[in-house]
């Protein structure tokens, strides 16, 4: 009850800084592909999403405790071209509010930028500290992949180079502040090439 | 009788300001982002009234927006088709461009390949030394203006 609250009046202060913020900096497509196309050859990345999701259970196993005593890392990611978006959905639930409609669009519009055509993307989703973590996980996991199913329809990604990871509250951007609205988060990380295109635009896994 | 002629009088109205207010954007597609937000701009009350908490993804909002679409206001109505269409069109001159521009591609740039390379050859070809089909297509995928980044 007085969660559901909390949540409300956050909810309502991140509305208002939204439109605020709406009114001069809107997310564009040309911030997103720039973020995303910054490192052009990424070296073949040595982890799985499979890979990352087991870690995500493993930390919930070895650093039991309300909130995440020990936040889970993977140094592999961290020099990849990468980009963190607020995106809003209803409490609890994995559908995104129509205020953020906008932002999945932009993303789409950068995903389908020739400087990004076949490149792979982790969309990762992160939640704040209310509610357990192992709940956490499943939501952030749905979350994550309601991103991927918007992209692909009606944006008309290739599914075939988007890979959704549920990260729960195993990564809080802020660990001081756990249920602050920064932590509820998606990541798109490039993991590099995944498709290359033949002479007539067909794609082929490159090798 | 009358407000049936009213009702259809505003309905063209309507109709002739949003071809006004989007059509011109329709001839070159609208990018992803605008047009969801037009649609959520447009439809805002009626979603929220019809399809509150239907996800965005997997088709479900346009079935959402389809089943109801009789309910819907007509402003949301005409929004909805005008910018699916649009994302449609774009979505297919994103994925055909390859096939459509085939011959001028192989025409006018040294790659024929649908990455950066294509899209910074069809950039500095002059829409008049284009096929029509290309040209159109190359408008549609919206990336005849999109700025060489790298």
């Amino acid at each position: 009850m007085i969660r559901h609250q909390i949540y409300a009046v956050s909810a309502l202060i991140l509305t208002v800084a939204l439109t605020v913020a709406a009114a001069d900096t809107r997310l564009s497509s040309g911030q997103i592909t720039s973020s995303l196309a910054a490192v052009s050859e990424n070296p073949r990345l040595d982890l799985t999403a499979a890979q990352m999701r087991q870690a995500v259970l493993d930390n919930i196993r070895d650093y039991p405790g309300q909130i995440p005593p020990h936040l889970l890392s993977f140094p592999q990611l961290a020099s990849l071209a990468q980009l963190t978006v607020e995106i809003n959905f209803d409490f609890n639930s994995a559908s995104i509010r129509p205020e953020s409609y906008r932002d999945v669009g932009a993303i789409a519009d950068a995903l389908h930028n020739p400087l990004l055509l076949g490149y792979g993307f982790l969309v990762i989703g992160h939640t704040d500290s209310v509610g357990g973590r192992a709940y956490n996980v499943g939501l952030s996991q749905r979350r994550a992949e309601a991103i991927v199913a918007a992209l692909v329809d009606p944006f008309a990604v290739n599914p075939g180079v988007l890979q959704p990871v549920g990260m729960g509250e195993e990564q809080l951007q802020d660990p001081k502040h756990p249920t602050s609205g920064v932590n509820r988060r998606v990541q798109l990380i490039n993991v590099g090439k995944k498709f290359c295109f033949g002479r007539s635009g067909e794609q082929f896994v490159c090798q | 009788m009358n407000t049936i002629a009213i009702k259809l009088a505003s309905s063209i109205l309507a109709l002739f300001l949003l071809t006004c207010t989007i059509g011109p954007s329709i001839a070159q597609t609208l990018s992803y982002a605008d047009a969801i937000e037009q649609l959520a701009g447009a439809c805002g009350a009626d979603l929220r009234k019809y399809c509150k908490g239907v996800e965005l993804g997997g088709g479900r909002l346009k079935a959402c927006l389809d089943a109801n679409q009789a309910r819907m206001s007509p402003s949301c109505q005409q929004a909805r088709m005008l910018v699916y269409a649009s994302i449609a069109r774009r979505a297919a001159a994103q994925r055909d461009i390859g096939d459509i521009c085939s011959a001028d591609i192989a025409r006018m740039c040294g790659t024929s390949h649908a990455d950066a390379h294509l899209v910074e050859c069809l950039q500095g070809v002059s829409p008049a030394a284009m096929s029509p089909a290309c040209n159109q297509a190359f408008t549609d995928t919206g990336w005849r203006t999109e700025r060489a980044q790298q």
